[in-house]
């Protein structure tokens, strides 16, 4: 809101009007007015709740104190919990981003109702509800379940393995949930890509490996950064996945917040967690963004 | 290129497609787990099913509490994108037609509701409504829901203005008409199916999420997702599996309906 501060909003306003371009104002106030008012001004009070301290009976009692951000610092199980949700975090994104970049390829080079396919393929669960995308991975990966069957019978275990509850489902569902998103950021910036060009490196002698690592790679890095940048915002805040196919100790911050606000109703720590997070994930996103552009020269503004 | 690269490039091949099939494979897996287990005889969810019955879509259409968590999810649902296009549609225009500074601010922070984890979305409207003293929860949901749907109506807008040709607006202008004439008869024809679609997305988006709406939630309202959920905290029960096997049908619908009135590639460069 930087730009209203510097200038006050009535004179502002004045100036369209006395410029005739009135009719912008009043296609953008709607918007700009729920983003303010929904959202903008939701997370200055989430701000001011962190510095609360959670009264015997309630849901937090007005104070001014770094309490809540303190009983965080200083806990092991919190820590535990930050750790495992950047580690299914970085997980997840890698596993979801090599995978995305195959099948975004994939569907770049089909043609006609193969293309169709493959796109269709990942609108649909992208467009399904998480609650689906998580339970229906149980029958799977149970230890009586379908992938313990297929194993079994093909011999290449001797007893049956416990997928899920596990770190193994966990990660599963997680990539499953993130995948068609790491897909799509990188298929919208392939699409651009003319193939002749590539064309052109192989009939210069480039073998196929060479002409995907020097031609198609740096230019679908931007494609790659948001990829990256989108799976791992949401794979550190995973909470169905973990909920549905780990164990207790695939706990993440995000399930310990709905804990926090919605069964022991201590308000203040769960605002100031979800902030420290944020704040963690902010930085981690850019150090992941300068470095996936500063290694490769020629990416800029992803 | 020698003679023996041809047969290698044969395997190549062979195992490019392999791979991508074995993909989609698994990506269609646990949509057709929801729906064969749906029919399934036995009342804990197994795969492949020993038996297969109807009882199940009887016993949800004889169900008050998921009749009524239908009604909210449409409820919502509606509301959300009726809000978030109305938003978007006007807030793609202005920014398109606009290069003031608030015009320039307004994408990113309209793009951040997505970039958040729902979990801390849903915890900060908690907090807001409960401070502001809003306890509606339809409102509520409807609210949460219009965050995260809006920035795709406003960037599926973006790329439908951005191929409209403005000389139009302009030349209806000359001719006198006001903006909101201009706008009614001149820009809307030519971008209606974009409008359509963006509506559609929000509606699907809405009616599928889950975590937002699971805090924002009150004993009367609950939408079809957080029912599912929490019914999942007590059993494996394939109930689940007909409320989804709903939910994964309207979501294919609205993909065909918007693959229909565009096309699928344009889709997928959108979302």
């Amino acid at each position: 809101m930087d730009a209203l501060a510097d200038e006050s909003m009535f004179a502002w306003v004045g100036e369209r009007i006395k410029r005739q371009d009135s009719a912008s104002v009043f296609l953008l106030a709607p918007l700009a007015a729920f983003e303010l008012v929904f959202f903008v001004v939701p997370f200055l009070i989430l701000v001011r709740m962190s510095f609360n301290t959670q009264p015997e009976t309630g849901f937090y009692e007005s104070g001014w104190t770094l309490a809540a951000y303190g009983e965080i610092l200083a806990s092991n199980l919190y820590h535990q919990i930050i750790l495992f949700s950047f580690k299914l975090g970085v997980i997840a994104t890698v596993v979801a981003v090599l995978l995305g970049l195959f099948y975004a390829y994939a569907a770049y080079r089909a043609e006609g109702l193969t293309k169709s396919i493959l796109l269709f393929s990942v609108i649909l669960p992208l467009l399904t509800t998480l609650v689906v995308k998580t339970y229906a991975w149980r029958p799977l990966l149970a230890p009586n379940g379908v992938l313990n069957d297929l194993l079994l019978s093909l011999g290449l275990v001797d007893g049956r393995i416990q997928f899920a509850p596990s770190l193994f489902g966990t990660v599963v569902g997680q990539v499953y949930i993130v995948f068609p998103y790491a897909v799509l950021a990188i298929y919208s910036v392939l699409s651009t890509l003319d193939w002749d060009v590539v064309e052109a490196a192989r009939d210069l002698g480039a073998s196929r490996p060479r002409s995907f690592f020097e031609v198609v790679l740096p230019e679908v890095l931007p494609g790659v950064a948001v990829a990256t940048v989108v799976s791992f915002a949401w794979s550190v805040g995973a909470y169905a996945a973990p909920s549905q196919l780990g164990t207790g100790e695939q706990t993440t911050f995000a399930m310990e917040i709905g804990n926090l606000m919605l069964t022991n109703f201590n308000w203040p720590v769960g605002a100031a967690f979800a902030l420290l997070m944020l704040a963690a994930m902010l930085a981690a996103t850019l150090a992941v963004i300068r470095l996936l552009t500063g290694s490769v020269g020629g990416v800029q503004d992803v | 290129m020698s003679e023996a690269d041809i047969p290698r490039e044969r395997v190549e091949d062979a195992l490019f497609r392999a791979g991508y099939w074995l993909v989609f494979a698994v990506l269609m897996l646990p949509i057709v787990v929801v729906f064969v287990t749906s029919f399934q005889q036995s009342s804990y969810l197994t795969f492949p099913p020993s038996g297969y019955t109807l009882e199940w879509y009887a016993q949800f259409f004889g169900s008050e509490e998921w009749l009524g968590a239908v009604r909210d999810s449409l409820a919502i649902g509606v509301g959300a994108s009726l809000l978030a296009t109305v938003l978007g549609v006007t807030g793609s225009l202005a920014v398109q037609r606009s290069d003031s500074r608030v015009a320039k601010l307004l994408p990113p922070v309209v793009l951040l509701p997505l970039l958040i984890p729902p979990v801390v979305l849903g915890l900060t409207l908690l907090i807001y409504f409960n401070r502001v003293g809003l306890t509606n929860s339809y409102v509520n949901i409807v609210v949460a829901h219009t965050l995260w749907a809006t920035p795709l109506v406003f960037f599926i807008m973006q790329s439908v203005f951005a191929r409209f040709d403005w000389n139009l607006r302009d030349a209806g202008m000359d001719l006198g008409a006001r903006p909101s004439r201009v706008f009614y008869h001149v820009i809307l024809p030519n971008v209606r199916s974009g409008v359509v679609i963006a509506a559609v997305v929000a509606f699907i988006v809405s009616l599928q999420e889950f975590i937002m709406a699971l805090f924002l939630k009150s004993f009367e309202v609950k939408t079809v997702p957080v029912l599912a959920w929490t019914s999942l905290q007590s059993s494996l029960s394939p109930m689940v599996s007909v409320v989804s096997a709903f939910l994964v049908l309207t979501s294919i619908l609205g993909v065909l309906l918007s693959a229909a009135v565009m096309n699928l590639e344009w889709l997928a460069e959108q979302l």
